[in-house]
């Protein structure tokens, strides 16, 4: 019978390490092929670990509530019979141990996921988890172009290949470029703790850590502008007053008009709709648009898929049954990535206006203030009406103020004139 | 004295002025070049290609001479030096008459003269009997380099020769003094050694071939001194004059005669009477000073070849003529990665090399794995009866990035591409490893040197 190795998967190409947060089944146990066998959390959320071998759980490598980087052996199912002595010597000395903390400093968590080299991989064992998950990532985020050396260094070093700029032919991701990007990913390597009651190191979550390392990559290289517009949503919200007096059917928020107003708006500007790949901007035909949810620690952004054939009452269903689980830590891979543009809402905090970081390689972000009740001056002299500011971030490179201006205008007129969502 | 206008003129007809005239012409620029020679310049009349019919000529000498290791007995033959000569003239000549063919073909003019800058856009170029005008909107200059000498020694072409001399001198001498052992020196000492002149190679650094990884160095000088080459390394030449047979060499503490000597010490690019200076072009330690898309500090006249420096190399010539006539189009060339230039020499047996040397992997400290493989257990060298050399792979321990690669031995030169598009699309060893490399070839001990970068080699 074939060994197999349980490997802390990869379920992200940005994940660098996971932890464990239990152990559904015990060494001992015997594993059928499809079995749970442990949770996973990652930078992102909380993922079930399937068994992809058949045998007993023999040996837990990692034990609950430790992190390990991604590639690292947390467990073995094996036959009864079978010899794992040599794999279990040939994993890392306490592999858990030595990344039980969370991650104070990248390259201290990062180094342990030594195997990159094929070569080095027993070839009878498998390691089909990583693997087939892997392959769930790579098949929807498309193929990263990049040279052999280059995947080689981003492996080693940590950095996320899908966040690099590829400055090689047809936006090829050559050595230089994985370089440039380790060296401005890499932070600072933080001084120890001194423990005192002046201040106190909170070591980072998992998805904190995340933000820390991404945001700057987008900040730094993508040259954002931005331009704001006000919307009359008078209309807008009297027509969702409407709509939510209707019985059985899906209550509609404010951010689901605005998601609905930029799927159209995106297809008739597809300019937005687009991402700088190297020496070529690709426009997408189709508008998956990310939905930022604030959590307690953090902030992610689930995807929500073909928001421009979807009707207003199913964005509402779908992008709150996003919300939630996002807020349960229950995302599944695929809603992860492959976002073609984002909305970032702060409604709910009495926000006039903000603007949000664009988010790679995304080319553009629409931050969503509060539905304010200011004066308005209209024909009939002073009155009240209802505003919101809208903010869209661009990437100066894929596009220009303009072409961020006329969206703009096109998704304030589709929210100002609200049936035209609705058709 | 008639002026003419075109989009470009090219001074300079050696591989990288031919190679960025009809580069120019393919993008629609009209062009016109300017050589007080045969076009193909120094490479195509003079250098790389009528010494590689010399030792082309060298080889048969010395199959012939071991015909009897493939049971050939051969009763006495006669190898003529004179006709050896004659006939790298005509290789010389068919080569040259090509690129002639290619101006034509590609609608280039030919100015035949001296050209000189008289304006940022203007050549002057003196011809034989007139005198003309060149206007153009850009200018690219490519007027190569020449033979250096030391100090204080003359170069008459007689007792003194250079590579020029060489190549031309229909009699071979019964002795020669080659001094520098880089690639010109141990190309002619090749030569001559076949065709039986007693050659001594003098060089400076305290070995042949200084430039290319100390173990080449080593396998060289091992098959030089078993053919008879007298090596002197690590000697400075104090003088060269008159007496003996022909000369005189005075090394440290050491006398030498030879009937000739022939200098190949280097060579120095041709900037000066060309009208840089006055139009204020920034010159560095001898080498017109270009930006990577070869244009000079006056804009709109680009420098290429030897004359922007080193390596002094036809191929890396030819590559900057692209650059520089792509730029001047108006496209945005990738510059010449001067990183990944191909070094290659002609002498038996054959050097190839690209990157870095193990000595210099070593320098910055990074770990390195060196994978060699000889060419004794490759099974194509065995039956060719070319079995001296070997290849040495240098790579990055961490990421298996090809960092060099030294190549001994039969053919070297035409193994070293498969590293050297390796390296340009950033392979691995594993990469190469990967790679089916078919049997029975010299390339197999490419892969068998990679493979034993890695530990793994099949065949040793």
């Amino acid at each position: 019978m074939a060994v197999t190795k349980v490997v802390m998967p990869k379920l992200s190409e940005a994940m660098e390490s996971g932890k464990v947060i239990k152990w559904l089944k015990k060494e001992g146990d015997r594993i059928q092929g499809g079995d749970i066998v442990a949770e996973v959390e990652t930078d992102k959320a909380d993922v079930e670990m399937e068994a992809f071998g058949a045998g007993v759980l023999r040996k837990i490598l990692v034990p609950a509530g430790e992190t390990a980087p991604i590639g690292t052996l947390i467990g073995v199912i094996a036959e009864p019979g079978d010899d794992i002595a040599a794999l279990l010597a040939s994993a890392p000395a306490g592999a858990g141990a030595a990344s039980a903390v969370a991650p104070a400093s990248r390259s201290a968590t990062v180094t342990p996921s030594a195997p990159p080299a094929s070569v080095m991989r027993p070839a009878a064992v498998t390691s089909a988890p990583a693997a087939a998950v892997a392959g769930v990532v790579q098949g929807q985020g498309g193929r990263v172009k990049a040279s052999p050396l280059a995947k080689k260094i981003a492996a080693q070093t940590g950095v996320d290949l899908r966040l690099v700029q590829g400055s090689g032919p047809g936006g090829r991701i050559i050595r230089r470029d994985v370089e440039a990007a380790g060296s401005s990913a890499a932070p600072a390597a933080m001084p120890a703790a001194v423990a005192g009651a002046e201040f106190e190191d909170i070591p980072l979550s998992p998805i904190r850590a995340a933000i820390a390392r991404r945001m700057p990559l987008s900040k730094a290289p993508v040259p954002h502008f931005y331009v704001t517009s006000e919307v009359a949503m008078d209309r807008g919200w009297e027509l969702r007053e409407q709509l939510n007096a209707l019985e059985g059917q899906p209550k509609i928020s404010v951010n689901d008009l605005v998601i609905r107003a930029c799927a159209l708006a995106l297809m008739t500007h597809p300019g937005v709709n687009a991402s700088l790949q190297g020496d070529a901007i690709r426009v997408f035909h189709r508008a998956h648009i990310g939905i930022a949810v604030a959590l307690e620690d953090g902030l992610i952004t689930p995807v929500l898929r073909d928001c421009h054939a979807k009707p207003l009452a199913r964005i509402a269903v779908e992008s709150r049954d996003l919300a939630e689980r996002a807020r349960n830590r229950k995302l599944r891979v695929q809603e992860l990535s492959g976002a073609t543009f984002s909305i970032s809402n702060l409604g709910m905090f009495d926000v006039t206006e903000f603007s949000a970081i664009i988010n790679p390689p995304e080319g553009a972000i629409l931050a969503v203030g509060s539905v304010r009740r200011v004066p308005v001056v209209d024909d009939t002299g002073l009155g009240v009406g209802r505003r919101m500011a809208l903010t869209i971030s661009c990437d100066h490179r894929v596009m220009d103020g303009a072409m961020g201006a006329r969206f703009l205008q096109d998704v304030k007129r589709l929210l100002e004139e609200p049936l035209r969502l609705l058709v | 004295m008639a002026t003419h206008k075109f989009d470009v003129a090219v001074v300079g007809t050696g591989p990288g002025g031919y190679v960025a005239a009809i580069r120019c012409a393919q993008l629609g620029l009209s062009v016109a070049t300017v050589e007080d020679d045969r076009p193909g310049g120094v490479c195509l009349n003079w250098g790389c290609i009528p010494t590689k019919a010399l030792l082309r000529n060298a080889e048969v000498v010395t199959l012939l001479s071991r015909a009897g290791d493939f049971g050939i007995r051969v009763s006495g033959f006669e190898a003529n030096y004179a006709e050896a000569v004659q006939r790298s003239r005509k290789v010389a000549d068919r080569m040259a008459k090509g690129v002639e063919f290619l101006f034509r073909k590609n609608k280039i003019t030919l100015f035949p003269g001296r050209g000189s800058l008289k304006a940022k856009n203007v050549v002057e170029v003196k011809g034989a009997t007139a005198t003309e005008t060149i206007e153009a909107r850009a200018i690219i200059m490519a007027t190569g380099s020449e033979p250096k000498s030391l100090p204080g020694v003359a170069i008459d072409e007689k007792t003194v020769i250079s590579s020029n001399g060489a190549v031309r001198n229909e009699r071979a001498p019964k002795s020669i003094a080659i001094i520098g052992a880089g690639a010109v020196g141990v190309e002619f000492a090749d030569v001559y050694a076949a065709y039986g002149v007693q050659v001594t190679l003098v060089e400076a650094l305290p070995r042949i071939v200084p430039v290319e990884d100390e173990e080449v160095s080593k396998e060289l000088a091992r098959t030089f001194t078993r053919r008879g080459v007298s090596l002197k390394t690590g000697v400075k030449v104090a003088s060269v004059k008159p007496g003996g047979p022909g000369v005189v060499i005075e090394l440290e503490g050491e006398k030498l005669e030879a009937e000739q000597v022939l200098m190949a010490v280097g060579r120095s690019a041709k900037v000066a009477g060309l009208g840089l200076e006055s139009l204020g072009v920034q010159v560095e330690r001898g080498f017109v000073k270009v930006s990577p898309h070869m244009e000079t500090t006056v804009k709109g006249l680009y420098a290429i070849g030897d004359m922007a420096g080193a390596p002094l190399l036809a191929h890396k010539a030819m590559a900057e003529g692209v650059v520089a006539a792509e730029a001047i189009a108006g496209k945005s060339p990738r510059p010449v990665d001067y990183g990944n230039v191909p070094s290659c020499t002609y002498c038996r047996p054959q050097i190839a090399s690209i990157g870095l040397t193990e000595a210099r992997a070593r320098e910055n400290g990074r770990e390195v794995t060196v994978g060699k493989f000889p060419f004794t257990a490759n099974g194509k060298a065995v039956a060719l009866g070319e079995t001296e050399g070997f290849i040495k792979v240098i790579a990055d321990k961490a990421t298996g990035e090809l960092r060099g690669v030294h190549i001994v031995g039969p053919e070297a030169t035409e193994i070293i591409h498969e590293f050297a598009l390796g390296r340009t699309l950033e392979a691995t060893l594993e990469e190469i490893i990967h790679t089916i490399h078919a049997h029975p070839t010299l390339s197999e001990a490419a892969l068998e040197a990679t493979l034993a970068a890695l530990g793994q080699a099949i065949h040793i």
